[in-house]
This record gives C-alpha cells, structure tokens and sequence, in this order.
C-alpha cells in the first residue's frame, strides 16, 4: 500500500521508513521479548545504582568518612521522561500516523503526529537529561569511579529505553502475516 | 504414555532440585531475600498465559498477533528479566553472598526451564484438542 518514491505525501514528517528486518515469521515475538527484556534490563541497571547508593557505607578503618554522593531524585528524571515518551510512543494506533486516506480526517493524523513527537521529545529528553546529570554531578565535581557509576548506569538505562521502544515499534510495525509497510 | 510418564518425573526432578537451589541459598546463608527469585519465575508465565486466551477469539487462524498477546510477552519477558537481575543486584550491593547469588540463580534457571520445557511438551495435546 506504500506510495511511490516519486510523489512524496508532503504530510510526513519522516520520509525515511525504519529499515526492514527478516527474522522469518517469529521476528514480532521476538522482538517483543527483546524489548521486555531491554525494558526490566534498563531499570535494573538504574535500580542497581540507587540500592547501591543506598547501601553504601563507611568502611570499618575509618568510620568518620561518609560517601560523598548518594542517587537522589534528580537522577530519577531522566527515566522517568524516558518511560513516560515510551509510554507515549506506543500507546498511539500506528495506521494513524500512516495518514492512508480515507482513513480518520486529517486532524486526526495531526494530532497523532503530534502526540508522537511529544513522546520521542520525552525519550530524546530523557536521554539527554540523564548525559546532562552525569556530566554535572558526577564528572565535572571528580568523583571516584565508583560513584560515577551512579551517572553512568544512569544514562545506560536511557540508552537502553530508547533502543526498547525502538525494538517494540519494529516488531508491531512488522506484523507477521498482513505485511505492513510502514512508512512513517 | 510411558515417554508422557517419564518427562513428568523428570520434570518434577528438575523443578524440585532448582527449588531446593533457591532455598539454600537463602537458608545457608540466614537472609532470606533470594526467595523471591523462585516467586519471579512461578510468576512469569502468567501474563502470556492470561493474555493468550485475550487474542484467540478474534484471531483464531493467527494467534500470535495483537495487541494484548504482546502485552502479555513484554510483560513476562520483564518478569524473567527481573529474575535474573535481582539475585545480581541484591549481590552487588553486598546484601547478599555472590554464592547465594549463583544458587538462586542456578535455582531460577532450572524452575523456568522446568516451566518452558513443560509448556512445549505438553503443547501437542492442545493442538489435538482444537
């Protein structure tokens, strides 16, 4: 159902369509799987660094030294706009964004499209945010390793968000059997 | 019948030996936090299970599309995921011995694939059924 490449449908936003994957018939199971486990790997590796913030403590030889940073809120944010744009990217009917006519009035597509690119701004945010928080605590103030650990587990989790809901749109938009040809 | 027969004692072997993993791990070492593990990965394939009978009605001649089938995947693939990722973590942050860690992991493995093999075994007789 795809247009031809010569009359480009001016309503795109993108005219680059996502690159098409043969993984055979299976290809949207596992990339749904993929994305589940991308999903729980990316929050574990944040939670890891907040338990770990939260566990640490003075060693036995000097019971006066503290840890000089801990995990607090502001490390949440990013992936918290992050889960949120996830949220926002797939919750949105994909033969919306197509824009096919006949389909739903235009207004309809519009806000669709908007509604998608609040929800990649929320990731891309997220993403930057999280670079933004591991830069200014943690690199810029010269903590030791381990404590930037804490920014970078930060921003490994937004990575790996980011590449869920990337997996997770491929996968729907290959549907097995019906073929869809997705041209966002 | 006999080769039914045979799997299941096997099977309930394999399930009996990972729980019996995950409850040493956490008796010999007194915490008893890797418990957890095996509730994980009991509850795992629940969400697939529950969310498989959501998209049958309307798709009956290709199961494996919609929405709530994968809803139920993501969400069990997550599950599984935090099986494994929490014996790490709870390890990591020294809560927990690295030697229960690999118990309950180990543990975790064999109740899961206890669960997966079950699933496929048995999977012929539905197909029957229908």
């Amino acid at each position: 159902m795809s247009l031809p490449r010569a009359n480009y449908d001016p309503r795109r936003v993108c005219l680059n369509p996502f690159p098409e994957f043969t993984l055979g018939k299976h290809r949207r199971t596992v990339g749904v799987y993929l994305a589940g486990a991308l999903f729980a790997l990316a929050n574990w590796t944040f939670l890891d660094a907040a338990i770990l913030s939260k566990h640490a403590h003075s060693p036995d030889y000097d019971p006066d030294w503290y840890p000089p940073v801990h995990v607090t809120f502001v490390d949440w944010i990013p992936g918290i706009c992050s889960l949120l744009g996830l949220l926002v990217v797939n919750l949105i009917d994909k033969d919306r964004i197509r824009g096919e006519e006949g389909f739903g009035d235009s207004r309809a597509v519009w806000r669709a499209r908007l509604f998608l690119f609040i929800g990649f701004a929320l990731m891309a945010g997220g993403l930057a945010g999280s670079v933004t928080v591991l830069v200014l605590k943690y690199i810029l103030k010269g903590y030791e390793q381990q404590y930037t650990y804490y920014g970078l587990a930060n921003v490994s989790q937004n990575v790996a968000l980011m590449l869920s809901a990337i997996v997770l749109w491929i996968a729907q938009s290959a549907s097995g059997e019906y073929e869809y040809n997705l041209t966002l | 019948m006999a080769a039914g027969l045979k799997t299941v004692i096997l099977l309930s072997f394999v399930l009996a030996l990972g729980f019996l993993l995950i409850i040493l791990s956490c008796a010999l070492f007194a915490n008893w936090l890797p418990i957890l593990v095996a509730l994980t990965f009991v509850t795992a394939p629940l969400p697939n299970a529950l969310f498989a009978h959501c998209a049958s009605d309307e798709f009956s001649s290709d199961p494996g599309v919609g929405g709530p089938v994968d809803l139920g995947r993501f969400i069990t693939s997550i599950v599984v995921v935090t099986g494994f990722a929490l014996p790490v973590v709870l390890a990591h942050a020294e809560v927990i011995k690295p030697a229960a860690c690999a118990m309950s992991i180990a543990g975790g493995a064999l109740v899961y694939g206890t669960i997966l093999a079950y699933t496929n075994t048995f999977k012929q007789d539905e197909d029957d059924f229908e």
